[in-house]
């Protein structure tokens, strides 16, 4: 499209310090969850996977949450901008595979603490639910249309998909599920000491996987919407000498 | 004190569980890295604000 191209990626100096303590976070969390944290004295050694699903199931619930603030800031007349669709998409791509990492390493505890890798019950469907609703939000998103129907369409289906993400939170309140309870809770939680720790290092590493996804991933879309722009001018450029040389 | 007894029970599916999420990670942030870089090519940098 262009000769002026010096910066051939989306790194900054920002993003790759990111990056550095992602991957500390990710050896902290390797560190914590298989070696230095204790079994537990009713799960034993499956404990374990508490370090990786549940800090899977925060960054599911973050990334849905920017996707559903982003679109009703896109669909409100005063807020609208294309960096909200954006955002929305971006968010989104991530959400689904931390939300596809929650359900792998919950069918994993579950087959050593139930016996089962899968039961159909309230939490585990609800969130299988979650996945389909947000990989049907992607595939609206590719639909037919202009940048702004597009936009305004996924908007709405990124906000519907959303309203699932309380209900899989509370699934475990409001009906009898075999999935444990919360086990973090403000007042008597179940969980303390090294154990809690350990579980604040797998969580700080999920945003911070999360913040530097979607950096990048927020930059493939600004180029993508630039590759559009470019895409149209090149077209019409192309129209325009067509129709001078007829 | 490190805890390694469990490495003689259910290890396949503890250190399957943790291989698979961080190498599920990684293979992700590569592609995202690799379409960035890709993409970052084809666009003038005055389309790249965060230069």
């Amino acid at each position: 499209v262009s000769n002026n191209v010096k910066i051939t990626s989306t790194s900054t100096r920002g993003s790759r310090l990111l990056g550095v303590a992602t991957l500390a976070g990710v050896v902290a969390t390797l560190a914590f969850g298989l070696l230095i944290s204790p079994p537990d004295i009713n799960q034993g050694e499956s404990v374990r996977f508490f370090y990786l699903h549940v800090p899977a199931a925060a960054g599911t619930y973050l990334a849905f949450l920017v996707t559903a603030v982003s679109s009703i800031l896109f669909l409100w007349k005063r807020t609208r901008s294309a960096t909200w669709d954006r955002l929305a998409g971006a968010s989104a791509e991530i959400g689904i595979v931390f939300t596809a990492l929650m359900l792998v390493t919950g069918m994993m505890w579950g087959r050593l603490t139930w016996g089962v890798y899968w039961r159909w019950d309230a939490r585990l469907s609800s969130t299988a639910l979650l996945l389909v609703m947000f990989l049907s939000y992607l595939a609206v998103r590719r639909l037919e249309g202009t940048a702004e129907q597009r936009a305004r369409r996924s908007a709405v289906v990124g906000i519907i998909a959303f309203l699932d993400v309380p209900i899989v939170h509370k699934s475990v309140d409001w009906w009898q599920t075999l999935h444990q309870g919360a086990t973090l809770k403000l007042k008597d939680s179940q969980i303390n000491g090294l154990m809690l720790f350990s579980f604040f290092v797998g969580l700080i590493t999920a945003v911070l996987a999360y913040l530097w996804l979607m950096m990048h991933r927020n930059r493939i879309g600004m180029m993508d919407q630039a590759l559009d722009e470019h895409g149209l001018e090149l077209a019409l450029q192309e129209r325009r000498a067509e129709a001078v040389r007829a | 004190m490190m805890y390694a007894a469990w490495l003689k029970e259910d290890q396949g599916l503890i250190l399957g569980g943790y291989g698979l999420v961080f190498a599920s990670l990684a293979a992700f942030a590569w592609f995202v890295a690799r379409r960035g870089r890709n993409l970052a090519k084809q666009i003038p940098d005055e389309d790249k604000p965060w230069t």
